[in-house]
């Protein structure tokens, strides 16, 4: 997958979309708290994985990290890749053209209010950290898979998530349940680069 | 914290958007040459050490930029010259070898070198790059020490355009890439 998207193998990019759209989806709304807004990330990541394609690295795992690291950058500057792709989203489809239905539309609302409680602690943690909680803990990254997302060594994600924790529990809003980071329990000591 | 749960794009949405990105990428001719203007922020313009090498008509073949974070920027438009590609690295103070590889082919003999370090304890690609990075490669030329070679082998597909890049850091000397036939992907190793 990873050589033929980045030889422009168009099949290999709808595939792509296929597996990963929902993930990007739901990881740009807990970033904009939007649904609409959302789905216009969802585009601008994926128009943004194909410019960016030849960086793949040609071994690895799985596109996810590497998607949803592009989608935490267009969800912080939708206005920068935005830009970059002007001619395309005028040529978006909106949401208008699809029926709604009310119970979803119903769920969506209280998502989005939800998720706006949500966001008054979370928006006092420095951006990195929301970052960084945003890939491990909502999107169930582990520490190395968010290293790759964000471009930063293993040990920071490690150090801003651990930042992040204490803040939010400092605070009163993280559960007693947190999910547990894959990796979360590494070696006490790790070299970072 | 009571995290909404995972929610599909709504009916039709997922279908709408992948027509919407499949059909622009349709539109995009696979060249990189309009990013040249890209390749130097105008604020990181007085800091960096910009090099390009000219075609005879329109963009340059490539450019390499030196920015003020010791990140090394690489475009590459055509894949033509990769000794004068690797000079100019060199001149910036990445102690590279540099070769392009079409598609059906890869480096021989294999390995290159007797040790080639992990992307964990070398990591010559910088991947993501940082926002201010926009070129299609970064490499970090610091993670090359005394002794060590930076060994960079870039794909080019049949339209002589540059699709990934492979990049290691080699222990000793590096052979030379040989071109030999392969069914493998590009840039297996």
């Amino acid at each position: 997958m990873r050589a033929r998207i980045r030889l422009g193998d168009q099949a290999a990019f709808s595939q792509l979309f296929d597996e990963y759209a929902k993930a990007v989806y739901n990881h740009a709304f807990r970033l904009t708290a939007n649904w609409p807004e959302a789905e216009d990330v969802v585009a601008l990541t994926f128009l943004e994985a194909w410019r960016l394609r030849g960086r793949i690295d040609a071994e690895g795992g799985s596109l996810r990290p590497w998607l949803l690291g592009i989608a935490t950058n267009v969800a912080r500057n939708t206005r920068r890749a935005a830009r970059r792709h002007d001619d395309a989203l005028a040529r978006m489809p909106r949401g208008g053209s699809v029926p709604d239905f009310a119970d979803e539309v119903v769920g969506r609302v209280d998502d989005a209010e939800r998720l706006s409680a949500i966001k008054q602690a979370y928006g006092r943690l420095r951006k990195q950290e929301q970052d960084v909680f945003a890939l491990c803990v909502w999107a169930g990254l582990d520490y190395a898979e968010a290293a790759e997302a964000l471009g930063v060594p293993v040990g920071t994600v490690r150090s801003r998530l651990s930042r992040a924790r204490k803040k939010l529990a400092g605070s009163g809003e993280l559960p007693a349940t947190t999910r547990q980071v894959t990796g979360d329990r590494g070696p006490a000591k790790e070299e970072i680069r | 914290m009571n995290i909404p749960a995972e929610r599909d794009l709504p009916e039709g949405r997922h279908r709408l958007l992948k027509e919407f990105v499949m059909t622009e990428i349709a539109k995009r001719p696979r060249t990189r040459m309009s990013r040249f203007t890209l390749l130097v922020p105008a604020g990181a313009l007085a800091a960096a050490a910009v090099v390009a090498a000219p075609l005879l008509l329109g963009n340059p073949a490539y450019a390499v930029d030196r920015a003020s974070d010791g990140l090394i920027d690489i475009t590459i438009n055509e894949a033509k010259d990769p000794f004068k590609l690797q000079a100019d690295l060199q001149a910036l103070g990445a102690k590279v070898v540099v070769s392009y590889v079409p598609s059906g082919k890869k480096c021989g003999p294999e390995p290159r070198a007797t040790r080639f370090l992990s992307n964990e304890e070398a990591p010559l690609s910088v991947f993501p790059p940082p926002e201010s990075h926009d070129a299609a490669f970064v490499i970090d030329p610091k993670v090359i020490k005394e002794g060590q070679t930076g060994v960079l082998e870039f794909s080019v597909s049949d339209d002589e355009q540059v699709a990934g890049i492979w990049a290691r850091v080699a222990e000793g000397p590096v052979a030379d890439c040989r071109l030999v036939d392969t069914t493998d992907a590009p840039l297996s190793h």
